[in-house]
């Protein structure tokens, strides 16, 4: 059992490396015999799982977060405290629920924000029509 | 239709004056897996979410610690702490996880935890 595991977790890890966003080229809806078990693993698979694909170095840069990042940390902190989420929740919602592309796309700070107004929807403390309807109104404000 | 209930306090009062996951304490029943113990990580469904790393499943580790009582990521994730399970802290030798690991630092090991559901025994 273990070798055909191991087998297939490496492959796997292979195959995922593959999948980072591609904003030029155009996705076809596949027949269900194009996808076997390999490419099903690789789309199903929880993004936020990244140890061991193959990837170039990327260029460090020393930077303090902006003032917008700190706020959101703190929001994100005060919806723990009031019960709205745990860290796991969190986590599922800002590493997982988002996808492949907005993982590897969005600024670590940006998940976050995006994922607190998310789950405020999900369990319906404010609803989608709410949150848009106050997104056009700041927005107008500052046209 | 009606608003879903969230019982926003629950974990707020479990937690009060001890810390998560220090409030699972004594929640897990008997642990299965000792210190010391030979275990392989199972390569269970990984679809919605998980925090087993993919590069550890099948591969075999000794068992370093019992860490911790909690609820396992994929049921915390989704809110549910019905469930705690024993954590483990397993240590795996480089060599096993990764087949292009240099001899040169075959004594190389790495240390990560993982919920009970996870280990079998070798």
């Amino acid at each position: 059992m273990s070798s055909s595991t191991r087998d297939e977790v490496l492959r796997h890890i292979s195959v995922v490396g593959l999948m980072q966003p591609a904003l030029h080229k155009q996705t076809h809806a596949p027949s269900p015999d194009e996808i076997d078990h390999t490419l099903f693993r690789a789309y199903t698979r929880t993004p936020h799982d990244v140890g061991g694909e193959p990837d170039i170095p990327i260029v460090w840069e020393e930077k303090e977060e902006e003032q917008w990042e700190l706020n959101t940390f703190a929001t994100c902190e005060c919806l723990a405290w009031r019960g709205v989420w745990t860290a796991e929740e969190r986590r599922r919602k800002q590493n997982v629920d988002v996808g492949q592309t907005q993982y590897l796309g969005l600024p670590y700070y940006g998940r976050w924000l995006l994922t607190a107004a998310r789950i405020l929807v999900d369990k319906q403390f404010v609803t989608l029509t709410e949150l848009v309807n106050k997104i056009e109104e700041v927005r107008n404000r500052h046209v | 239709m009606s608003k879903p209930v969230y019982d926003l306090e629950h974990h707020a009062e479990m937690a009060y004056g001890i810390g998560d996951p220090q409030c699972f304490k004594g929640k897990a029943g008997k642990p299965k897996f000792k210190e010391g113990d030979r275990v392989r990580i199972k390569d269970l469904p990984d679809i919605f979410y998980t925090r087993t790393m993919t590069y550890t499943r099948g591969a075999e580790g000794v068992v370093t610690k019992l860490v911790y009582e909690s609820p396992a990521a994929e049921d915390e994730a989704f809110g549910n702490e019905d469930s705690p399970e024993w954590f483990y802290s397993v240590k795996f030798m480089q060599k096993d996880l990764w087949p292009e690991y240099s001899d040169n630092y075959s004594n190389d090991a790495l240390e990560t935890e993982f919920p009970e559901r996870y280990l079998e025994s070798v």
